[in-house]
């Protein structure tokens, strides 16, 4: 039913309060105790986790079996994250279906990457649906109990579905375009792409004017100069700010392995501390950190916010 | 018309391995456009198979007869015979449909079962030229420009989505695929608004019917084409052509 709560993060959201929420990626194993350790030490710390879906297309552990995992060892929420780029419409409603069964509450619709930018780049990518048709699709699935096609689905999934939105888009206007067309469909809150620069949010805020669908806004805590470096080099739509890019490099020198970690907690703490704080002067409804493989930085960040 | 490339010579003479008669099938349809079944190609392929010391009969098809249309490249198989029964080898130099349609007649027309190797890679239905050309149609059998502005995100969104853009477009409005190419959704955004039709960009635009393009999909007209009469019917348009100037459309085009 329209307007029914059933995540924490939701109900979290739907009151307003200010919400964390954190990432965690399952990788090319045969287990998923890595986002697992992460997720325990986020427990408290964030409402919930994203867990990634083949993140920059690279083929990894389904993130349906992981959610269900993690939620299960660690009691942690997940938004499973499902993206089109490798599943028909078909295996989408299936994977919907499964993700009720196993209790998941909250899921991510989005398109994905191109699976040419990733690991396996001689797949056939699929996108049989886009972002805005997913959302559309899944809440016919809650709202309706109907499929695509408009047959009936009997017990349908209790669960919400957000979007992602791309502040820094070059072609601002039209991003916001597709933005208000995943609000038309229902999408019950928006997540942004990663950003740096107040500036970028303002424009977008301000393209977007007045909505009522809360929004998380994204940021990365990079746990090294590599992982900000791949983030600058490979990720659609992100510019990484290079006096950023420059401190976290110079802690490459550090030879002490403890000393080199206080050094990069302190640089983004240091670094995101004024854009936490900026954020509260904004419309945004939360922060989603994604800080995946470094949940050690979230409490001191989370700080700032108290 | 469908672009085309020829394959790299070492895969050619990997399929013609231990064949030493071949004859050789050119294409005067869209090959011709992209040098990959015309006349000339069809003798330096020749010279190329020679050189690697095999035996090799020439099939060119003339200027607007292509092996896709079965009954002209029968035409010219027919003449042939000889050759084919002889041969170890058949390479086609058209698109994919050329070399199905040419082996087909081969065996069911001829009777004479050979193995028929392609000798290009077809890319595409394309516009433009007259050396540039972009992938414009995927003749996906339910045409979606009504509702796009007149450009079709199944082929020039590099994921073909129906409802972009995605977040993934560049900081030059280029796609997140491949810096060379525009963003589609970019371009749909900009022509609505010269159109007067954002409204419509909002709209979520249904998933794509792809239940419209069976594979294979069949095809039935009731009159064929008259050749003749196409061919002289044609005659005053392409001397108009031939005579007119031509606008220079390529300069700076990207």
């Amino acid at each position: 039913m329209p307007g029914e709560v059933y995540s924490q993060l939701m109900k979290e959201l739907a009151e307003g309060k200010y919400v964390f929420t954190g990432e965690l990626e399952p990788e090319k194993a045969g287990d998923v105790k890595e986002p697992i350790e992460a997720a325990k030490e986020l427990v408290g710390l964030v409402t919930a986790c994203n867990v990634t879906d083949n993140p920059q297309s690279f083929a990894y552990v389904n993130s349906l079996a992981a959610s269900y995992k993690i939620e299960k060892e660690t009691g942690m929420e997940c938004v499973y994250q499902l993206r089109c780029s490798d599943r028909n419409r078909m295996a989408l409603l299936s994977d919907v279906l499964g993700a009720g069964v196993l209790g998941i509450k909250n899921i991510l619709a989005l398109a994905g990457d191109h699976v040419s930018l990733g690991d396996t780049p001689d797949a056939k990518p699929v996108f049989d649906l886009d972002s805005t048709t997913l959302i559309y699709m899944i809440r016919k699935m809650v709202d309706e109990g109907k499929d695509l096609g408009g047959n009936d689905i009997h017990n349908p999934p209790k669960l919400h579905v957000g979007g992602a939105a791309a502040p820094g888009a070059a072609h601002l206007k039209a991003e916001v375009a597709k933005v208000k067309r995943k609000i038309k469909v229902g999408v019950e809150y928006l997540q942004t792409q990663v950003v740096y620069y107040p500036e970028i949010l303002d424009k977008f805020f301000k393209e977007l004017g007045k909505v009522d669908v809360p929004i998380l806004v994204g940021i990365f805590p990079a746990k090294s100069f590599g992982a900000a470096d791949f983030f600058d080099k490979y990720v659609a739509g992100v510019d990484v700010p290079p006096d950023y890019l420059k401190s976290l490099e110079a802690t490459k020198e550090i030879k002490d392995k403890e000393k080199k970690k206080q050094e990069i907690d302190r640089i983004n703490v240091e670094y995101f501390t004024g854009f936490l704080e900026y954020l509260k002067g904004t419309p945004a409804a939360g922060c989603h950190m994604m800080a995946v493989g470094y949940p050690r930085i979230i409490a001191p960040l989370k700080k700032v916010m108290e | 018309m469908i672009a085309q490339e020829q394959k790299p010579i070492e895969e050619i003479l990997g399929y013609l391995e231990g064949k030493n008669d071949v004859v050789i099938m050119g294409c005067g349809g869209c090959a011709t456009f992209y040098h990959t079944g015309d006349k000339k190609a069809v003798d330096e392929m020749a010279d190329k198979l020679e050189k690697e010391g095999k035996s090799v009969t020439k099939i060119p098809m003339p200027f607007s007869m292509q092996v896709c249309d079965t009954e002209k490249s029968a035409v010219f198989l027919n003449k042939k015979r000889k050759a084919l029964e002889d041969c170890d080898a058949v390479l086609v130099m058209s698109c994919g449909d050329g070399v199905q349609v040419a082996t087909e007649y081969i065996d069911e027309g001829m009777g004479l079962t050979k193995a028929v190797y392609p000798a290009n890679n077809a890319i595409g239905l394309v516009g433009g030229g007259p050396t540039k050309f972009k992938e414009t149609c995927l003749s996906c059998g339910m045409c979606e420009l009504g509702k796009t502005a007149g450009i079709c995100p199944l082929t020039s969104c590099g994921k073909g989505l129906m409802n972009g853009p995605c977040g993934g477009v560049r900081v030059d409005d280029k796609c997140e695929i491949d810096a060379e190419k525009d963003c589609a959704w970019v371009k749909i955004y900009e022509r609505m608004e010269k159109l007067g039709e954002l409204d419509k960009f909002i709209e979520m635009r249904a998933p794509h019917e792809w239940s419209k393009c069976k594979r294979p999909r069949l095809f039935e007209i009731e009159e064929p084409v008259n050749m003749m009469s196409a061919m002289i019917g044609a005659m005053p348009g392409f001397l108009t052509y031939t005579f007119s100037a031509k606008p220079k459309l390529e300069e700076g085009k990207k």
